[in-house]
């Protein structure tokens, strides 16, 4: 097959052939596959003058360096990811070197303290935040839609979002480095020590700020990730025929969710004590300590799993591959997969052994403890016994999942030690645990190590050097124990100390010499990638045997939109790609049980900022019979990139916000060009088509930008009830009863009730005028709406000037604390939801969703969501 | 034109239960019951705006349970901390 | 001097219990050995089997099975394997064995949650700081050094000034948070004289790897000797030179950080 012309390729499908095709495109090697240049731009008839301006035309090719600050398409932004994470590979081993370094003599050589603590502080946020995860998201947005079986993630800006975020969270970490020094009190961030009496510097609060963005940037992903696999999966793939590496991250998105909504509430509290001067985390306030350590282990417990998971899976996948045996007790593995994740969010206190908390509550959590390590053990049972019978090829992937499969085991093993209660009361704080969870952590590495080498071929076109990919292994393995066991029998040094007793001074050498070990492997494997790249053998097709899911089906590397045989289907019971005019007729007769319906195309405007072009259009109409396509996929947009550099000024403006000057600037440059970049983002024509035929259970009837919203809205009601859990503890640690509401009477939230009820009310009356389409009565409705939203805002702000006059402020206490985060977080969702309104007016007035009135609708959505957190934030914080 | 006449209807009970909400306290009830009570009327608001205004009751009913986790989440993370101290 | 009689009783109670009393540290060293025992031994004939099975079905090995037949294909969808049985019964197995495990550990946990044995344990405050420890006895003389009797119950409680600390004496295997705001406790019964070394646990700003102090464990009649001689000076006698209170209530170690500190 030789490389053509798109145009041609298309025209071609879109016109004669009706028939499956043979699964030969596994040959095809086009040695440029992007394709994107050749490409005609998309003319979008009704788009303005405004949005044309707006427009990037077409994906630049490959080798341009444009292309990857303007793409969207899953393949590169996964790229992406995988480099960058291994950038931060590189950062956080060379600070973990910097601890082993000074830790070669038990005294205080080469550091000292302040350096020593924020080599220990960032290697372990680095890891454990931008490396981690990050990887392990390189792999999913490459892999998880080709091996559902989409062209893209359903809302493909707002992945490029996700990653620019990403970057530029962890760029504002570095700078944190040149403002006094980073943030030095551990991962973990205990407070009161997180608070600037104990931290003054500038960098730990930009620190914080770039784990917020990191937060944000993992938000997003998660509403993307979910809606993909959710409403996007071939035709007979339904949740309990996904490949194992898909269901890992399914479990790990919705883990996400909810997990880094609980940390986001933490971080916007612990911002809020920094810079705004509020109390919550102050030695002061009763309970402030142990509430931090409630919400950030809320949410670092499941943390565990979600960087664990995707590991897991790739080992699945590998150890399927290379043993050519389907996984045994699959089902049963999935299931135990489901109860972990479910489980992980009730075993957090399993951290808070030694404090305060009570003797029930630790029984309570040491049972739920023990039971989450069980479905672990069936887990890897399950991946012995596949083995089994197997024709075992010790290639490089099998050998790292194999080798982190023994790891995880002595991590699982020295796992149960913590959880007998008299035993983690000694363990606590010591390198035991230390030793634990880099074998269980980095054994997950390991596993993502060996799926970088299983799927290099696959992103690259080129196969690495399996000599060297050995060398590495042996490297590593060796590196890995040397750095790791020692610490076991060195157990009772103290964790994030650099002086120790002398009789341990041979375990912290050789563990010292296992680090460098250990580093020096991933030279071997930079040298062996990077020269494999450009110097590697070519993969024809797909270079393992025993393979079965989907991604290895196409082109290594696959072309832009996936899939060049035609539409994957697995309606027959095995992989098939159908010609597109029999997708067509599948989605006219609804093949498959009702599982997919005709459907409209979407925009990836996120919420409300749907453009009208992007009016529904019925897929049969969606082929142009001309040939020059005109409603293909858009894959280029510069908008999440302009985000993402706001986002970075804006943050790091906001760090050294009381500080005045400089900062000033950046916070108004930054929020400048945030509104010129989510406005362009709005109006930019971007088309995303929408697959004719799918699984989508459990949410079929629920278009792709609708369930975006509602599984962003669940995740900001993890935010809210972290909010409002975090005013329940310390008022329980106050005594409920002896604490009186800020406000001295209840009226002026009353009339804010009033105000926000009523505003819900008119959006509504928006909704029913624009589907009547009155234009007047929509414009109106919404104007009448953001009015309302303005009363609401400045009757809250004469309420607060009152308060302040009093000398109620911010940092009076607790109690005023509590009152002004969580009805200010609540107002700025107000303010967000009264910017939306001003956009959604301006179009409205032009004419706009009469035709189309779902932007409405979902600005709806969330402006009930606002309006239901005010129903509860009332009474919690003006009557009781 | 029925719907609308629903909305209206809704929101007229959203105005008189926030209300009632205020003056609640004037029933001399113990402090408890009169949490429960004015918490309880905002639970019913708050179905009433999430079932109508935002149409849950006529979508599929898995968003619905999307929902009802997040509200676990945030309610065992709640509970279980204000326990654990109490 | 009520103090004084009624710890010669506790002594006698302890000394005829033979040396077998049960403290935190018998409790810890009796499960800490069975776990590693068990652990080890497990952790052997897992690593073992899964070795075993890996090299024995490697392509072009004996038992290998030639052919294709009933390999997985690309495209197929998902099906398990079966061998369900086996893996239960390995997973009941392990099951069974870390229940009970836990389950056998948890009175421990609670006699180490309970009182100390016998009703005269000596009662000592700690108080954290960043970064020193400061123990206050029932007279009300407060120390830097913990100097407590051997063979008699020490019940800590303790708190913190200012962040979150962990007080953790390794040799007697006690260990507590130290939460500004909170109280929590714990004990333990030192047998023998001698000196121990009290460590910080919880990374608590710059100082943390210096955050230490000695636990001197005295004869019986050594330490009510000293005991008698004190009072409730503590102001004088809490910094040991090495600390010195600032105007604003915060301490800052001088001596030992002089050389880490910026």
């Amino acid at each position: 097959m030789t490389r053509r012309n798109r145009h041609h390729e298309r025209a071609e499908r879109d016109g004669e052939h009706d028939e499956p095709r043979v699964a030969d495109g596994g040959h095809e090697r086009p040695a440029d596959t992007d394709g994107g240049h050749e490409r005609s731009p998309t003319p979008l008839e009704d788009v303005g003058a405004v949005g044309r301006a707006f427009r990037v035309e077409e994906l630049p090719p490959l080798s341009s360096v444009a292309r990857w600050f303007v793409t969207t398409n899953h393949k590169d932004v996964g790229v992406l990811y995988v480099v960058t994470s291994l950038f931060f590979l590189v950062f956080g081993g060379v600070l973990a070197l910097l601890m082993r370094a000074e830790l070669w003599t038990p005294a205080a050589d080469l550091l000292g303290a302040n350096a020593y603590n924020q080599a220990v502080s960032i290697h372990g946020m680095v890891m454990v935040f931008w490396f981690l995860s990050p990887l392990a998201f390189g792999f999913a947005n490459y892999m998880v839609p080709l091996q559902i079986g989409a062209e893209d993630l359903a809302f493909p800006r707002l992945n490029a979002l996700s990653y620019w975020f990403y970057l530029f969270s962890g760029l504002l970490l570095g700078a944190s480095f040149f403002q006094e020094g980073a943030f030095s009190g551990g991962w973990t961030m205990y407070a009161p020590l997180n608070v600037p009496v104990y931290t003054p510097e500038l960098g730990a609060t930009t620190t914080v700020l770039a784990l917020l963005l990191f937060v944000a940037s993992i938000t997003v992903s998660s509403v993307n990730f979910l809606t993909t696999m959710h409403r996007m999966r071939a035709p007979g793939l339904t949740l309990r025929k996904l490949p194992l590496f898909t269901w890992t991250i399914l479990l790990t998105v919705w883990m996400m969710l909810f997990a880094f909504a609980a940390l986001g509430a933490a971080l916007v509290i612990l911002t809020s004590d920094r810079v705004l001067g509020t109390t919550y985390f102050a030695a002061e306030t009763a309970g402030g300590s142990l509430l931090w350590a409630h919400l950030f282990w809320f949410f670092g417990h499941p943390e565990v799993y979600i960087v664990f998971f995707p590991a897991l899976g790739v080992m699945a996948e590998i150890f399927q591959t290379f043993s050519g045996r389907r996984l045994v007790g699959r089902k049963w593995f999935i299931l135990a997969m489901v109860l972990v994740a479910l489980q992980s969010f009730a075993v957090w206190m399993h951290h808070m052994f030694l404090t305060s908390i009570n003797l029930q509550v630790k029984t309570l959590f040491m049972i739920t403890t023990i039971g989450i390590s069980l479905p672990f053990d069936l887990m890897v049972f399950a991946l012995i016994y596949t083995l089994v019978k197997g024709k075992v090829r010790f290639e490089t992937p099998f050998l790292f999942a194999f080798g982190a499969l023994a790891l995880f085991i002595l991590g699982g093993i020295t796992g149960v030690f913590l959880g007998a209660v008299v035993l983690d009361y000694e363990f606590r704080g010591t390198y035991w645990v230390v030793a634990h969870f880099h074998y269980v952590m980095v054994g997950g590495v390991t596993g993502l190590v060996g799926g970088l080498y299983y799927w290099f071929p696959k992103m690259t076109g080129r196969m690495y050097d399996e000599t060297l990919g050995k060398l590495h292994f042996a490297l590593y393995f060796v590196g890995f124990n040397l750095l790791y066991f020692p610490m076991f029998v060195a157990w009772e040094t103290p964790r994030r100390v650099f002086v120790y007793d002398v009789s341990l001074l041979p375990w912290h050498q050789l563990s010292t010499v296992g680090g460098f070990l250990l580093g020096a492997s991933f030279l071997v494997m930079f040298y062996n990638l990077t020269r494999s790249l450009w110097a590697g053998d070519r993969v024809e097709g797909n270079p393992w045997d025993y393979t079965t899911t989907a991604e290895w089906a196409v082109p290594s590397p696959p072309p832009l939109e996936n899939y060049p045989e035609g539409t994957p289907t697995y309606a027959r019971g095995k992989l098939e790609f159908l010609a597109p005019s029999a997708v067509r007729s599948l989605g006219r007769t609804g093949a498959d049980g009702g599982t997919d319906e005709a459907s409209t195309p979407s925009t990836d405007g996120g919420t409300v900022v749907r453009d009208r072009s992007s009016a529904p259009v019925v897929p049969e109409t969606d082929f142009d019979e001309g040939g020059h396509d005109e409603h293909h996929a858009s894959h280029a947009s510069p908008w999440p990139f302009v985000v993402g550099v706001a986002a970075f000024f804006a943050l790091l403006g906001l760090s050294g916000v009381n500080e005045g000057g400089l900062y000033l600037v950046l916070l108004a440059v930054g929020l400048l060009l945030g509104t010129v970049g989510f406005v362009a983002f709005g109006l930019e024509p971007f088309h995303v088509p929408e697959m004719v035929a799918a699984e989508r259970w459990p949410f079929a009837g629920v278009e792709n930008a609708k369930l975006g919203v509602w599984i962003f809205l669940a995740s900001d009601v993890v935010l809210f009830g972290a909010f409002v859990g975090s005013y329940a503890f310390i008022r329980v640690a106050f005594g409920w009863t002896a604490w009186e509401p800020v406000p001295h009477d209840p009226f002026p939230g009353l009339v804010n009730t009033y105000l926000l009820l009523t505003s819900s009310f008119a959006v509504v009356l928006a909704l029913v005028a624009a589907k009547r389409r009155s234009r007047a009565g929509l414009v109106g409705s919404l104007v009448v709406t953001f009015l309302l939203g303005v009363a609401f805002l400045v009757n809250k702000a004469v309420e607060w000037q009152e308060l302040f006059h009093e000398g109620l402020t911010l940092s009076t206490g607790v109690r005023t604390s509590t009152f002004y985060l969580t009805t200010g977080l609540h107002a700025a969702h107000v303010v967000v939801g009264l910017l939306i309104l001003l956009y959604l007016i301006a179009r409205a007035l032009r004419g706009g969703y009469l035709d189309d009135d779902r932007p409405v609708e979902y600005f709806g959505l969330y402006w009930h969501f606002v309006d239901i957190v005010w129903l509860f934030l009332f009474p919690l914080f003006y009557i009781f | 034109m029925s719907r609308l006449r629903l909305y209206v209807a809704i929101y007229v009970v959203l105005f008189a239960f926030a209300t009632m909400q205020v003056f609640v306290e004037g029933l001399g009830l113990s402090y408890w019951t009169g949490f429960w009570a004015v918490i309880g009327l905002s639970a019913v608001k708050a179905l009433l705006v999430a079932g109508y205004y935002q149409h849950l009751r006529f979508e599929p009913r898995s968003l619905s349970y999307l929902m009802l986790v997040g509200l676990t989440a945030a309610v065992v993370l709640t509970a279980a901390a204000a326990y654990s101290i109490s | 001097m009520f103090e004084l009689s009624s710890s010669v009783g506790s002594v006698t109670a302890v000394l005829q219990a033979g040396g077998d009393v049960r403290t935190p540290a018998t409790e810890f060293e009796a499960i800490f050995r069975v776990f590693l025992v068990l652990g080890v031994l497990v952790g052997v004939v897992v690593l073992v089997y899964m070795t075993y099975n890996a090299v024995k079905f490697r392509a072009g090995g004996p038992n290998t099975a030639e052919g294709d037949a009933d390999r997985p294909r690309l495209g197929e969808l998902p099906t398990g394997s079966g061998g369900g049985r086996k893996l239960f019964l390995s997973f009941g197995l392990s099951a069974v064995i870390v229940l009970s495990l836990i389950a056998w550990t948890y009175s421990s946990l609670l006699y180490v949650e309970g009182d100390p044995p016998g009703d005269d344990a000596l009662d000592v405050e700690v108080e954290g700081y960043q970064w020193g420890w400061a123990f206050t006895y029932p007279n009300g003389y407060t120390d830097s050094t913990l100097r407590v009797p051997a063979d008699r119950p020490v019940r800590l409680t303790l708190t913190s000034r200012d962040v979150f600390h962990n007080f953790g004496v390794p040799e007697l295997r006690v260990k507590a948070d130290v939460i500004p705001g909170q109280e929590t406790d714990a004990w333990f019964v030192a047998e023998e004289p001698g000196t121990h070394t009290i460590n910080c646990y919880e990374l608590c700003g710059a100082g943390h790897s210096y955050m230490s102090a000695d636990l001197v464990v005295m004869e019986p009649d050594a330490y009510e000797t000293w005991y008698a001689g004190t009072d409730n000076s503590s102001e004088g006698s809490e910094p040991d030179g090495n600390e010195t209170t600032s105007a604003n209530g915060t301490t800052t170690a001088n001596a030992t950080l002089a050389g880490v500190l910026p």
